[in-house]
Parts: structure tokens; sequence; C-alpha cells
């Protein structure tokens, strides 16, 4: 379904989807970050892209698997998987839609995980194609994505100007067009070819090149005990940045959290968790497999470029640039790949 | 001026004499349009090293993992190291020399002043910008910045006293005290800010709307624990808001890891992450230098830096202390003086 | 709730083995189910244990799965779980989820010998595999079993090994020399190559400390062990156990999911992260 939505009649469609959760970015704290919008609210789509990622509507930073207690001294254990209302999120870029896909892989491989799945079902992504790249960071068209990619996305707007080209893409999606009926009208002569020339304009803006992508896998087996890691984690400080603002990436630990002490009443409780800490990986005993920066350094690559591509035949990276751009030391993983190539 | 030819050749200088293994410093980066740090070794890579006013890092943190790595190390190599120190990078260093970590003799402080102006802040860049990224930042003089904002084709100059990192409007030593070189020019006290004045504009908020300004932040902290580990003051082994026990050795009993205490818990929730980030300000109270790289750092621009130098404050109101202006002088939570305030001293 | 991955089945000790003391005392649990909710295992597979309030920790099965009444887990004292599990009394409830993991395949050693070398807590990932392969005797050549301890008070399965003496060469040794220790004093590799076991049509499977692993595969290989001969199971730090949480890949394994029983010649190829 394709459709053209006037800028002024977006809330409109909003305000539409009055039984949803909506989301969209929203600028506070000097940074675009994902938003609740209230009804009757304007949303601002001028975003660059959001400091955190579409992964936290799925993969909260915090999840409770569930609650235990003890009954007679019998400990019971009650599921708490969550049930969230239908959750629309606007001005998604197509960078994290992408992520969304690979996210899905993990989460289901051989086992199922209730709890991502969930949120998963309940969730429509409305994704806002970039018609011209927002940072010198930018990579998407590298590792095979596209500035108005629909890959992972329910909905792709596209903005021309004083109206948006809207293109349901999947079951979810159309369903959510369809409840905003009356806001938006039918694609007339011009607006498809203005569409395509907005996608092709934004393509042909110069981005951060990875060279040959196929060679890469390749090239970091070879460069596995090369003394490179160590140089460039040289100064990595070794804090969550890079991982935690990553829309793919999604290692996570589980604790237990007690509530009461004397009636042994808790949580266990999954939270994000990041391959840079050195006690991501270290055994009780002590021993560390991945001791030093330039060996987590290397998993955090070789996790992306190397073992995703030989589990699951793609890239684990959509080239947004979070872990460039915000990394506090300029670690940037676009010249790391390109030094290991080189290597 | 600070001329950076000055900088390259002094650092060459050391390292073609064998006086240093290595000098800490700038470059340009493939990342952003702010200055990378790096660690050069060879008499050649002198000439990449860069100062200007998009210097940001602190680099008093890679003497301390310089200082734990050969602590660790089975032949360490213990030969001093060369660092391009701002005035509040070479405070750090005093603070580290008043707590013994290292040695003065372990350390050749290269100073640089940071003159009119001091470092750009990154957060307020971004904030003029409405999130758009500066693909170059360059700095005529201490009236405006130059920014080319990526995108677009023409420079926008933004005034200088809009974009300085706060630290740097209220600082009272620009230039590095603690030092065996300075270049540039002695600057004392800033004439943009009076000292503390963020944390006093804070002070004029009632308790309660304190508290939901601090809610609404802690609420939003990732705990990536960048601010932590940017921090050289955050030397610490293990630290205490840490959920296990990270330094194990064979030694280390089952009891000593299966009965630590869990001061914070790893949930990124409003009232974990504020134990977390109390504790860590509590724990820096007479030892923060003010180089504002926790603000800096975090990726959802929680104000940190307000909390330090709030304690910093107090510090000097009460003690008449500040962190790492006198290498000479006790510090400030393991001594006390007769005329201290509190009545339990005497 | 039977598809949330998550969620542990509740089970109940039965039966505690104090297998040695010390600082790092090792303890055998007999675990049952009693809401009849349990699952089948095969040699080689791990669960995650829970003690609720603490956490929970991935433990290799060491009992056989011929045995369906309850499961075996020998636990050594080394952290805030183990700690529970160790301060544990008959009665307690735990959590438990799984199995987890792949297994020996022990259908491809028919007619095969099995040369076991098993090494302190390391004994217990192999356990079931002898124990298996000593129910189904007539499927195998000759086997032995290596291991070593410390001490003798040191050595698990003390009176299992007994009974075990009947159908397997049993070849115990200890590290310390004690005045009344009739076997070998010194180190497993070292064992190992005394009594130098025969390659031909045989299987070697071997579990312990890291550095153990190492020099025994070395041994093997100088007595003339082909890679694919040579099994052994390694560990990492497993917080999910079901190829998620990231932590104990080594390359693009998940040892929870993939492993931890691998061929040497599997494991060769895989990058030393564990």
């Amino acid at each position: 379904m394709e459709k053209i939505l006037n800028q002024e009649k977006l809330r409109e469609w909003v305000d539409m989807l009055d039984d949803c959760e909506v989301y969209a970015p929203a600028f506070a704290d000097s940074v675009w970050n994902y938003a609740r919008v209230e009804a009757g609210t304007d949303i601002d789509l001028s975003h660059t892209n959001t400091i955190g990622s579409v992964k936290e509507f799925v993969f909260p930073q915090r999840e409770v698997f569930f609650r235990f207690e003890k009954k007679d001294g019998v400990p019971v254990l009650t599921a708490t998987l969550p049930d969230p209302k239908p959750t629309v999120v606007f001005g998604v870029r197509p960078c994290d839609g992408r992520g969304m896909p690979r996210n899905d892989t993990v989460f289901n491989k051989e086992f199922e995980d209730p709890y991502y799945w969930a949120r998963r079902d309940k969730l429509t992504l409305v994704g806002l194609a970039c018609n011209q790249p927002h940072s010198p960071n930018c990579f998407c068209q590298s590792v095979g994505g596209s500035p108005h990619s629909e890959d992972g996305l329910d909905i792709l707007m596209t903005d021309l100007g004083d109206r948006f080209h809207v293109k349901g893409i999947t079951v979810k999606g159309v369903e959510a067009m369809e409840r905003g009926r009356d806001a938006f009208g039918a694609v007339r002569d011009g607006d498809q070819a203005e569409t395509e020339k907005v996608h092709d304009t934004s393509r042909s803006h110069p981005q951060r090149p990875l060279g040959n992508l196929d060679a890469i896998p390749e090239a970091i087996r070879e460069s596995f005990d090369s003394p490179l890691w160590a140089d460039m984690a040289q100064h990595c400080i070794g804090c969550g940045i890079c991982t935690f603002l990553c829309p793919t990436c999604h290692c996570f630990d589980i604790n237990d959290e007690v509530i009461s002490p004397t009636t042994g009443e808790g949580e266990r409780v999954r939270t994000w968790d990041n391959c840079q800490f050195p006690d991501f990986t270290m055994h009780t005993s002590g021993h560390n497999p991945r001791a030093d920066l330039g060996s987590r350094l290397r998993q955090r690559v070789s996790h992306k470029f190397l073992y995703f591509v030989e589990n699951h035949k793609t890239q684990q990276c959509t080239g947004c640039g979070r872990c460039i751009t915000e990394c506090p030391v300029g670690i940037d993983i676009v010249a790391v790949l390109e030094r290991v190539s080189q290597s | 001026m600070v001329n950076v030819e000055e900088i390259r050749d002094y650092a060459a200088n050391l390292l073609g004499k064998g006086e240093v293994k290595s000098v800490l410093g700038f470059r340009r980066g493939s990342a952003s349009a702010f200055a990378e740090p790096c660690t050069i070794t060879d008499v050649g890579e002198a000439a990449s090293l860069v100062w200007d006013p998009t210097c940001l890092n602190n680099l008093t943190l890679y003497l301390v993992k310089d200082h734990k790595q050969q602590a660790a190390a089975k032949t360490p190599d213990n030969r001093p190291v060369g660092i391009v120190a701002k005035g509040c990078d070479s405070r750090a260093i005093g603070v580290l020399l008043q707590e013994n970590y290292f040695k003065r003799e372990d350390v050749v402080v290269i100073g640089v002043s940071c003159e009119g102006t001091g470092v750009v802040d990154p957060r307020k860049l971004s904030a003029k910008l409405k999130g758009r990224t500066a693909s170059r930042v360059s700095f005529y003089g201490a009236d405006g910045i130059n920014v080319r904002v990526y995108g677009e084709e023409t420079e926008t100059v933004i005034p200088a006293q809009e974009v300085l990192a706060d630290r740097c409007l209220e600082c009272r030593a620009a230039i590095p005290t603690l030092n065996d070189i300075v270049f540039g020019e002695a600057v004392g006290a800033r004439e943009f800010d009076e000292p503390f004045h963020a944390a006093k504009a804070a002070e004029s908020l009632s308790a309660d709307e304190r508290w939901a300004t601090w809610e609404h932040h802690f609420d939003r902290c990732l705990r990536c624990f960048a601010c932590r580990a940017v921090c050289p003051m955050c030397y610490c082994p293990e630290c205490v808001v840490d959920s296990t026990t990270f330094v194990v050795t064979l030694g280390t009993s089952a009891e000593e890891k299966a009965n630590r205490i869990r001061w914070c818990e790893r949930s990124a929730n409003t009232s974990e992450s504020a134990v977390y980030h109390l504790t860590r300000a509590i724990h820096l109270a007479g030892r923060c230098i003010d180089c504002g790289e926790c603000e800096r750092v975090c990726p959802v621009n929680i104000p940190l830096r307000l909390l330090n130098t709030k304690l910093e404050k107090e510090a000097f109101e009460m003690f008449e202390y500040q962190a790492g202006h006198d290498i000479e002088q006790a510090s400030l939570l393991s001594s006390f003086r007769d005329e201290d305030p509190n009545s339990f001293i005497r | 709730m039977t598809d949330n991955i998550y969620l542990p089945k509740i089970g109940r000790i039965v039966g505690i083995d104090e297998e040695t003391q010390g600082a790092r005392a090792i303890k055998t649990f007999k675990v049952e189910f009693p809401n009849d909710d349990g699952f089948e295992h095969d040699c080689g597979q791990c669960a995650m244990l829970s003690m609720f309030g603490k956490g929970e920790s991935m433990i290799s099965i060491a009992s056989s799965p011929l045995v369906k009444e309850y499961k075996q887990f020998s636990i050594m004292k080394m952290g805030r779980v183990t700690s529970a599990f160790h301060a544990a009394k008959i009665g307690d409830f735990i959590g438990i989820r799984g199995p987890y993991g792949n297994q020996f395949p022990l259908d491809d050693w028919k007619g095969r010998d099995l040369v076991f070398i098993g090494g302190g807590v390391g004994l217990a990932p192999i356990w079931p595999v002898i124990q298996t392969a000593v129910a189904r005797r007539e499927d195998f050549g000759k086997i032995t079993v290596f291991y070593g301890a410390r001490s003798s008070s040191d050595i698990m399965y003390e009176t299992d090994f007994e009974k075990l003496k009947a159908s397997a060469e049993v070849q115990l040794s200890v590290d310390a020399p004690e005045e009344d220790w009739q076997g070998y004093t010194g180190f497993v590799p070292a064992n190992l190559m005394d009594k130098a076991p025969s390659p031909d049509n045989a299987i070697a499977i071997t579990c312990g400390p890291p550095i153990m692993i190492k020099f025994v595969i070395q041994n093997l290989q100088a007595l003339g062990f082909a890679d694919e001969q040579i099994y052994t199971t390694i560990e990492n730090k497993m917080k999910c156990g079901v190829g998620k949480c990231g932590r104990c890949n080594v390359g693009k394994d998940y040892v929870c999911v993939k492993g931890p029983v691998y061929s040497w010649s599997e494991l060769r190829s895989l990058p030393q992260e564990y």
C-alpha cells in the first residue's frame, strides 16, 4: 500500500492510533531520543538519528523474567511475561530497521525468547528514509543497506518536503495506515517519481567505504593473533557506549535481585551487558579468556563481521555509525576494519 | 598563542634522547571533528601531534592505565611517560601524586596553556546544532568558533562562550601549575563565569526540584560506566558498585566472592543508578579536579559535573581546599586542621 | 509455561555426598523433580542450576542418562551460587533448566577402546560417559580410566571407583606423595605417558584443569592419537545457556549450544578463547 500524507496530516494519523502507545524522536537534554507521544501533540521528524536504537522496544535494559518467593518452604515462580499495548514507533531510520531482523535471528534461533517476542509481536516500526546521511560516520550502504531500506520496517515514509510518501510494507504496517485512512491521500502522478528521485539523491551522497565486504571475514580471521588489536584498543576505556547504543548488540546478564531477605522474595532480571567490560567473560576462578582490551575489541568486531557472517550469512552491523560518533576516544570501527583488511 | 610545532619538537626531543618511553598527546582522528588521544613512541610520530580547543580528553587517564599495565607486566617498563597536559589534566596528575599513586619522576608534564579559550563542549555544540554533527570545528581566538555542519556547504560562526565547556568558563587555573615546561601564555582565572557558577545556579532550586531533576537524569542512565571508565581518579582495581568480585587470585576464597555485598544491582533503574552516581560522587569529594570528562562522555548527557563540583564547592568553602592545586598539601580526606569547622575534629 | 526458556523447573536435593574437603570442596548432589516434569539428557550435557536469590550456574550433569530417577551434579565451591549449594541440605529446593549443549558421540565409538583421562572436578563431565560405557560394556573394547587428584582425600567418587574396577582398568594418581598411597604419584599427563595406552582403534576423552588438558593432549599426540581420536569438554562463563547472552562464545560457536563437547580436530580450528 502506498499513500501520500501531507505534513499537517501527520498529527491526525498519530491521533487515530489512540489505542496504541506511540513513540517518536524528541530532542531533549541535547540528544535525540525516542519519547512517548501524548495524544494531540505534534511529532518532530527533523531528527538525525536517535541516540538509543529501536532495540530498546524489544530488548529493554531491564527485563524481569520471573518473581520468586517461598510458600510453605517451596519456591514458587511467577513468570512476568510482558503484555504491552500495541506500540508504534515513528521516525525509525532504515539502519535501525535493518537491525531488527538481525535481533530476531538471535532471539529466535534454537530457542525462542518469549520476552523478546511478546514485545516484538506488538511493535510496529514506521521508518523514515534518510534524505542525506546525518553524520560523516554513516555507512549503511557499505554494509549492504541503503538510506531507504525497507528491511525490518513495517512502513517506510519518505519526506518530500510538504508531504510524505508512505509505503506499507508488512501486514502490521498496512493496518496502521488503514487506521489513519482519512489522513492519507492517493499517490498522484509525479509522487512516485519524486520519491524515487529523493531516494536516488540520498544514495548518491558519499559514505565511508568498507572496501570488499566479502573479504573482511577472512581478513579478521587471519589477524586474530595480530598485535594490531592491542594497538587499536590502546586508548579504549572499556566502557559500554559502543554496544549499548548499537542497534544489534544484544548481549545480556542475568541476576537475581532480592526484594526481601527475610522472605526470600525477589526477581530474576535480565540487564544489558557488554563484551567490553572486563567481567563479561571472567570465570569465577578469575581466569579470563578475554582479559585485555585488545581481545575485547577484537571480539566486538569479530562478532559483527566474522562470527555472525559465519552463522547467519550477514553482518551484524547496519552502519548507523553510533559506535564511532559516540566513542569517547575516537575508536572507529570503519578504520579498524580498514587496518585489519590492509594488514 | 600556543605554537604546536614547539610541542612537537619538545616531544620529539624527549623521545629522541630516550628521556621518556612514550608521549601522550592528541592527534586528528577519523571518527569526528574532535581530536583523539594518541601515544607516540617514535620521534617521527611527533609530527602528528595537534593542540587546539578540540583536544578534549584528560590524558592523565592513560598515565593510570600505563601504571596498571606495568604493575601487571612480567617485565615492566617503568621509564617516564611524557604527557601533553592542560591545566585540569595537570591537576589530575597532582591528585595522583598527593595520593602516592605514582612518583613525580615517572611523568614529564608538557604543559599547555588554554590561554583565552578552553575546550569545546560537544553537548553544547550538539544542542546548538539540534543533534547534527559538526564535521569541522576550528577556532580563531576567543571570540568564536567556526563550525562546518555535516551536509552543509558553509561554515557557521558560533560565539565561543556559547559552546565552551562550563569547566573552562569557570576555570581558575587555565595553565598547568604542575609542569616541566609550559607552552602558551599564563592565564589565571577566567572572566567568563565565576567559579562554581553552575553549582550555585543549581543550589537556587528547591530540594524537590533538585530531586525531580536528578530522578529524571538517573532514570536515563544507561549504566555504560563511561563516566567511571574515563575518570583518572577512578583508579580502584575493583569498584564498590561492581556486583561481582573483580580481582580474583588463587587465594580468593569462595566465601569472599559469595559474601560480596551488592551495593548496587546491575538494573539500570532510577534507584540503582542513583546509588551508583552518588557513591561515585562521594568517592570523588576533594579529589575531583573538574576536567568534566564524566559529563563529556555521557551518551545521554547527564550533567554529572554538577554532582562533583557541588562537592568541590563544599571543599573549597569549608576547607579552602582545591584538589590537585598543591601537591605538597595532604589530600583533603586524609588530613585535618585545628581550624576545620567540624566540631568532632576537636 | 513450558515454552519459557528462562523459567527453571523445581528440583529437590535428595542426596549430598561430600567428595572432597578444603577451600575448594566438592559435593555431589542428587536432584529429583518433585513435580514430575524432569527431562532426559545425553552424556556430556549440562543444566543451569539456580539457588533463588543467588543466581544460576551452568553445571555438567554427572549422572548417566540411563539413570532416570534423579540427576547428579558434582559442584566445586567457587563463588556465590556454588557456595549456596554447599550450604544446602537434603530436602532443599533448587531451580533447574536444561538439558543444554551437545553430547559425546558414544554411538560412533562402538567397538573401540575408550581411554578416559580426568583431573580434579573435571571428572564430573566425563563420568556419565564412563558409567554409560560400562553399562553397555559389550559395545566397547578395553576401557581405561585415568584420574588424578591432589591427594588421596581429593579423589571423587571413591566408592564408585571400586565398583568400576570390575569392568575397567583404573589408573589413579595423586600429585602429592603420601605414605600409604598404592597408586601413581605425579601429575595425570605423566601417569598417562607411564601407562602409554595404545591409540589403535581407541578414543581418548579428557577433562580437567586447562593446564592438565593441554599436556594430556600433547602426550596423547605423542602416543600416536590423531586429533579426531581426542575429545574434551570446554567451559566458559555462561548466563543464558541458550546461545543468546553472548559471553561463552569461542569463535562463532556458543559453547552452551554447540559445546561443551569437542574433538580436538574441531577445537583446534577455533580461537583459543576459553
